[in-house]
């Protein structure tokens, strides 16, 4: 295999590792930027929509794009609900937040394992052979995975920028006082981005189960590196978390194919850190006032 | 309360030894993981004590020196961990009275126990791997299945030759068994003249290895080495390997994962897989074996069941020829006396004084498989020497 072969097929790894960091970031940072909570349970909403994607595709055998509307929208509703009854309460209090949320995580683990069993399961490919274009070859799935992604965020997008609601979103995530007086039901809307949020989880993880497995342990990865992705691209900013996950996903891919995967994961903290250094507020956040 | 116990005890102890002084029963225990993750292999031994019993009572008992005895099975969990083992056992051999035991199942609980069984002179038949199971201080310690010192060697010279595999790559777990036995296998492949020329490690909760197989594969191996991987992580393996273009032979050198490989990769990737195979799924013998585990547990039979029912097979044989059910020296005695006994595994004996100074190891053929059309088929047949 030569350099010209690796070099692509490192590129296209950390493409689609990118593309489901990107995914768990935007989610993670959106719910941060409206309502000021962490949320540690976003991995597990990762995890069931792995789940739901798996079930309805392997036992229902519907087409695989119906799995995916399934999962978000289940997950989306479950999300909202739980934002209702279990984060509301502590919307004053960021700390205590932070521990429900942790609580939820902790909840929703053992569930599954309880439910599920602990033993990873494998799931089919949605579609299967290879591109070759000249001496590279591409698994299919894998770049399903990467089209799908860029679909989902850019519907993301335009629902932010172009319609009513996600104007209002983004009006409480700059200034919540700002945005009641101008009518906004708050009430309405952290509800509303949190499901959104856990919703675009629950779609990374129901487009990772054929490429990895699923398993209640799924989230836990994802979860931290969408953390990591959060801090690398500035708190809140949802460029930044595209940016950040893209460039997260590179530096494992490259670092993991040139130098191993205990290297890989030393070097790509480090890398995190030196950018740090430089820019504290993450690559596109802005420094609070 | 007290008074209301002891009347009870006292009575059940009565009801018990009137029981045995009429119906001539014969205790085997059963020690084994029979909850929990290990459920799969527990459950092969305990099924493989249950039909070996079942076929001497439905002959009315086990006929020794002139009296019948009806077996009964006497089965206890140890949870897969030593301190449990241990307690069980206690109980079979001070309670219960035992002398015969299939079990231990894992390394820990044997090391643990085997002192006792030793000092009790209680004959066990163990699944452990562990090279220290079978010495010459525990004399009472049989094992009939074949663990992975044995197979291994002759596996990898039949592989190496027979696919003319020169660069070798394989990637295994970050802690210390997976570091053990890559480095077992390093050494078996460079024994017989392939080299070992891409070792990774990866951390165990790690699901994405293409970029560690990217790095293996840009070495130019010619064949693939699973051992080490648990049986899911091997499928996905193999299922990433192929979609990196990887053709060549991929090889799974350790414990029977075939099952899961399958599952997880699909038919058309596992092509020009080779896969360790304990017991040859084509003898009528075996077919018969696998029907009637299946038919009576609803469960898939582990292939280590039958050589668990065959050394039950060989102790019921040595109690007949001792002409003693509670002697456990006169029958350790006649059972390394029986010579090329006849199993459903094929003709047994027992080896291994060589390597472990103890002679109480099941010497039984093993077979390498090749994945062809989504189902194993044997293309070797080995002995600890060689495979042809």
């Amino acid at each position: 295999m030569d350099y010209s072969i690796l070099l692509a097929q490192a590129v296209l790894n950390g493409l689609v590792i990118g593309v489901m960091y990107m995914l768990m970031a935007v989610g993670f940072t959106l719910v941060f930027g409206i309502m000021r909570v962490v949320n540690f349970a976003h991995g597990e909403f990762y995890m069931l929509g792995a789940f739901t994607g798996f079930f309805t595709y392997v036992y229902w055998e519907i087409p695989f794009i119906v799995c995916l509307l399934i999962a978000a929208l289940t997950i989306g509703i479950l999300g909202m609900l739980v934002e209702r009854t279990l984060i509301q309460p502590f919307r004053s209090d960021e700390m205590s937040g932070m521990i429900a949320t942790l609580a939820i995580s902790v909840i929703i683990q053992n569930g599954a394992v309880l439910l599920w069993g602990p033993q990873p399961r494998a799931m089919p490919d949605i579609v299967t052979g290879t591109l070759a274009i000249g001496p590279f070859s591409f698994p299919w799935s894998r770049l399903v995975v990467i089209a799908a992604a860029a679909l989902i965020f850019t519907a993301f997008w335009l629902f932010m920028q172009r319609t009513r609601l996600g104007r209002a979103m983004r009006a409480v995530a700059q200034d919540t006082e700002t945005a009641l007086i101008q009518g906004i039901r708050v009430n309405y809307i952290y509800p509303l981005a949190f499901g959104m949020s856990v919703a675009l989880a629950a779609l990374a993880g129901a487009l990772m189960g054929p490429v990895f497995s699923v398993s209640p342990f799924v989230g836990l990865t994802p979860m931290l590196k969408a953390f990591v992705v959060v801090i690398l691209g500035g708190l809140g900013s949802v460029p930044g978390a595209v940016v950040g996950g893209l460039l997260l996903g590179m530096i494992e891919s490259f670092t993991a194919t040139i130098f191993g995967s205990l290297m890989s994961d030393i070097l790509q903290l480090l890398l995190v850190i030196l950018i740090l250094l430089v820019r504290p507020a993450g690559l596109l956040g802005q420094r609070e006032a | 309360m007290r008074g209301f116990l002891k009347v009870a005890l006292l009575s059940a102890a009565c009801a018990v030894s009137s029981y045995s002084a009429s119906a001539q029963t014969l205790k085997l225990g059963v020690l084994a993981t029979l909850s929990g993750a290990g459920t799969a292999w527990g459950m092969a031994m305990q099924g493989a004590a249950e039909l070996a019993a079942e076929d001497v009572n439905s002959k009315g008992g086990l006929e020794v020196a002139g009296k019948k005895y009806k077996v009964e099975i006497v089965a206890y969990d140890d949870h897969y961990k030593a301190a449990d083992a241990l307690t069980a056992f206690n109980r079979m051999v001070y309670d219960d009275t035992i002398k015969f035991v299939v079990g231990p199942l894992g390394s820990a609980p044997a090391l643990a126990l085997l002192p006792v069984s030793t000092e009790n002179k209680v004959i066990t038949m163990t699944m452990a791997f562990t090279p220290k199971a079978l010495s010459a201080d525990y004399k009472y310690s049989f094992r009939p299945v074949i663990p992975s010192d044995v197979f291994s060697d002759p596996q990898i010279k039949w592989v190496v030759q027979k696919l003319g595999a020169k660069k070798i790559g394989g990637l295994f777990p970050n802690d210390e068994s997976g570091q053990q036995v890559g480095a077992a296998n390093e050494a078996a492949y460079e024994a017989v003249g392939a080299k070992f020329v891409a070792k990774e490690f990866f951390e165990r909760e790690r699901v994405d290895f293409v970029p560690l197989l990217t790095r293996v594969l840009a070495k130019g191996i010619d064949a693939f080495e699973l051992n080490g991987n648990a049986p899911q992580t091997a499928g996905l393996l193999v299922k990433q390997l192929r979609e990196l273009g990887f053709k060549g032979p991929i090889i799974r050198t350790g414990g029977d994962a075939t099952a899961d490989i399958l599952k997880v990769a699909g038919k058309d990737a596992t092509e020009n897989v080779y896969v360790h195979q304990p017991i040859n799924t084509d003898s009528p013998a075996i077919q018969e074996y696998t029907k009637r585990f299946e038919t009576k547990y609803k469960t898939p039979l582990n292939a280590f069941s039958p050589f668990f029912y065959a050394n039950v097979q060989m102790v019921f044989a040595a109690m007949q020829k001792s002409g003693t059910v509670t002697d456990s020296d006169k029958v350790r005695e006649a059972l390394l006396g029986l010579k090329d006994f006849e199993t459903l595994l094929g003709k047994v004996n027992w080896i291994g004084e060589a390597q472990w100074k103890s002679n109480q190891q099941l010497d039984a053929p093993f077979y390498v498989a090749q994945l062809k059309g989504g189902a194993a088929q044997v293309v070797a047949k080995c002995t600890p020497k060689v495979c042809e």
